[in-house]
């Protein structure tokens, strides 16, 4: 019994990358998670999905450039996500539409763009592994990037942790406060394409966005706390990427989907049983007033 | 004359649109500081358009409004909905917000802070419900809520866009109360109202907007049963609601 858990738990993590690929894993998931909470809570839990194929074309022109070296990938990706964001708010300013509207139609150009700068300079191998990462790639210049901007992430949301809460639940308090207050969607825009790009390596570009949601989106059915979400959201996190990189291992599967599906089940599972408006909660609130009846 | 140059809230020929299409001309007044002024007027007449003008959300197309409040003690209640109600937060940490312009919005809360906050709750009557997340909260308890914050915030200038929509007598009788308070302590304040028992409770002034127009009333006038006629018309220089 030892020896099967060591066999599946402990041994994988000999490998030099396993490792480098869980710190890596455990990095994204402390500064994931609380960008998808604030996502989730403002209604804008898809705009993380465009922010991800937003940056693709940044990260196709920095692999046409230097190869498969992150951080120049990551600057690209950090530049072209934060150009769209920009595009999207001043397209949304001028023109009277929304600003998922002009998300979308900028994140579907982004992503045909990156998809054909990637193909223009390398071959179908190295779409997949932009698209849906590797954790074989990780070496430790991207260990130290990815857990950099990982701590940046946490300590920026920190101090604008109060701003961030009162923007989500009432933008006009915030606006009244402070001529300044656009920064604070800016810096969380920001934010979220740092994290997007920390996160490709070992997810892919499109998957980066699941580490971010699904736990953010499962948190909802265990807390109604701001605390306890991003609480919950965290730990899900931590147990999935890691739990999903020993899948990967064992089983011979990509590494970010694999990840990404245990953070799904994770989902699943507490829109099933979780604490608040799951099915076993809608069920057992059914119940209730006829045990209060039988009891009194 | 000295009485303007006291006010803080200012109206110089005020010409507002929305979309493109004029909503209101020539609006002129001074809003007097420790007086509470009423905004009427039908659906449509423009008092949201002229409260969001006074926020400077609004850019006029002529005419200017001088405000002399810090804009971090300026207070806004819109109307109830623009405020996220699934958002995960508790009352105590709404009314809390509210020290930011005392306190930033980087600095933690220290126990001073909490004891404000607590007093303000109770003087709302809403000392219980201080960890109730606000979605569990009724109307009226929330809009206890949203005042306490203004509370906190030491609100010098605030405005009301119907703020006893839907909600319970007692808590109307409390802010109404409250509302007093914080004019005797002189506090600017602004309130959109559409019930008249409302308006004769709470209005020292009464700017009603019709046509396009603003036109300040005296409270009694609008009291008479045939109200319309009997208005006084608007001068900017005299003010009718001490001498109605």
């Amino acid at each position: 019994m030892l020896a099967l858990l060591d066999a599946w738990l402990v041994a994988p993590f000999e490998y030099g990358f396993m490792r480098r690929a869980v710190v890596g894993g455990l990095a994204l998931s402390l500064a994931a998670p609380p960008l998808g909470v604030f996502l989730v809570l403002r209604g804008m839990s898809l705009i993380g999905d465009a922010m991800a194929h937003a940056i693709l074309p940044g990260v196709a022109i920095g692999f046409l450039l230097a190869g498969f070296s992150l951080p120049i990938m990551s600057v690209g990706g950090v530049l072209f996500g934060v150009m769209v964001a920009l595009l999207a708010g001043a397209v949304s300013k001028m023109g009277g539409q929304r600003e998922d509207a002009a998300m979308a139609s900028f994140f579907i150009i982004s992503l045909a763009a990156g998809v054909l700068l990637i193909s223009m300079g390398g071959s179908s191998v190295d779409l997949t592994h932009v698209l849906f990462g590797s954790i074989l790639a990780i070496n430790s210049t991207a260990l130290l990037l990815i857990a950099s901007i990982s701590t940046l992430i946490v300590i920026i949301l920190a101090i604008i942790f109060r701003a961030l809460v009162v923007e989500c639940l009432d933008p006009l308090f915030l606006r009244g406060q402070s001529r300044r207050s656009g920064w604070v969607h800016s810096v969380f825009l920001g934010l979220l394409v740092l994290n997007l790009t920390a996160g490709f390596q070992t997810l892919g570009t499109l998957m980066a966005v699941g580490l971010m949601m699904l736990p953010a989106t499962a948190a909802r059915f265990w807390s109604k706390r701001l605390e306890g979400l991003i609480g919950i959201a965290v730990l899900l996190a931590m147990v999935a990427s890691t739990g999903g990189l020993l899948l990967s291992f064992h089983l011979d599967t990509p590494s970010g989907p694999s990840i990404i599906l245990l953070a799904g089940l994770g989902y699943l599972l507490s829109a099933l049983f979780g604490r608040y408006h799951s099915l076993a909660a809608k069920l057992r609130r059914k119940t209730t007033p006829l045990a209060l009846e039988q009891s009194s | 004359m000295s009485e303007r140059s006291l006010s803080r809230l200012q109206l110089h020929d005020l010409h507002l649109a929305q979309g493109g299409r004029t909503v209101l001309e020539h609006v002129d007044g001074d809003i007097k500081p420790g007086a509470i002024t009423a905004l009427i007027g039908a659906n449509g007449a423009g008092k949201s358009t002229l409260i969001q003008a006074i926020m400077g959300e609004l850019r006029p197309i002529s005419g200017e409004v001088v405000c002399t409040v810090d804009k971090a003690r300026r207070a806004w209640l819109p109307q109830q909905l623009a405020l996220d109600l699934t958002f995960p937060m508790s009352v105590e940490e709404l009314v809390m917000t509210g020290s930011w312009p005392s306190h930033g919005a980087l600095k933690g809360y220290c126990a001073a802070h909490y004891r404000k906050g607590r007093d303000i709750m109770a003087r709302l009557g809403i000392s219980h419900l201080a960890h109730r997340p606000l979605g569990e909260l009724s109307g009226g308890q929330r809009q206890r809520a949203l005042i306490g914050r203004t509370l906190m915030q030491e609100a010098e200038l605030l405005l009301l866009d119907e703020p006893f929509a839907n909600v319970d007598s007692d808590t109307v009788d409390i802010l109404i109360r409250i509302l007093r308070q914080m004019a005797d302590d002189g506090a600017t304040i602004v309130v959109v109202l559409h019930d008249m028992d409302h308006l004769s409770r709470l209005a020292d002034e009464v700017l009603m907007l019709s046509g396009g127009h603003g036109r300040w009333v005296a409270p009694s006038a609008l009291n008479h049963p045939h109200a319309p006629s009997k208005v006084v018309p608007f001068s900017l220089g005299g003010r009718h609601a001490g001498t109605a």
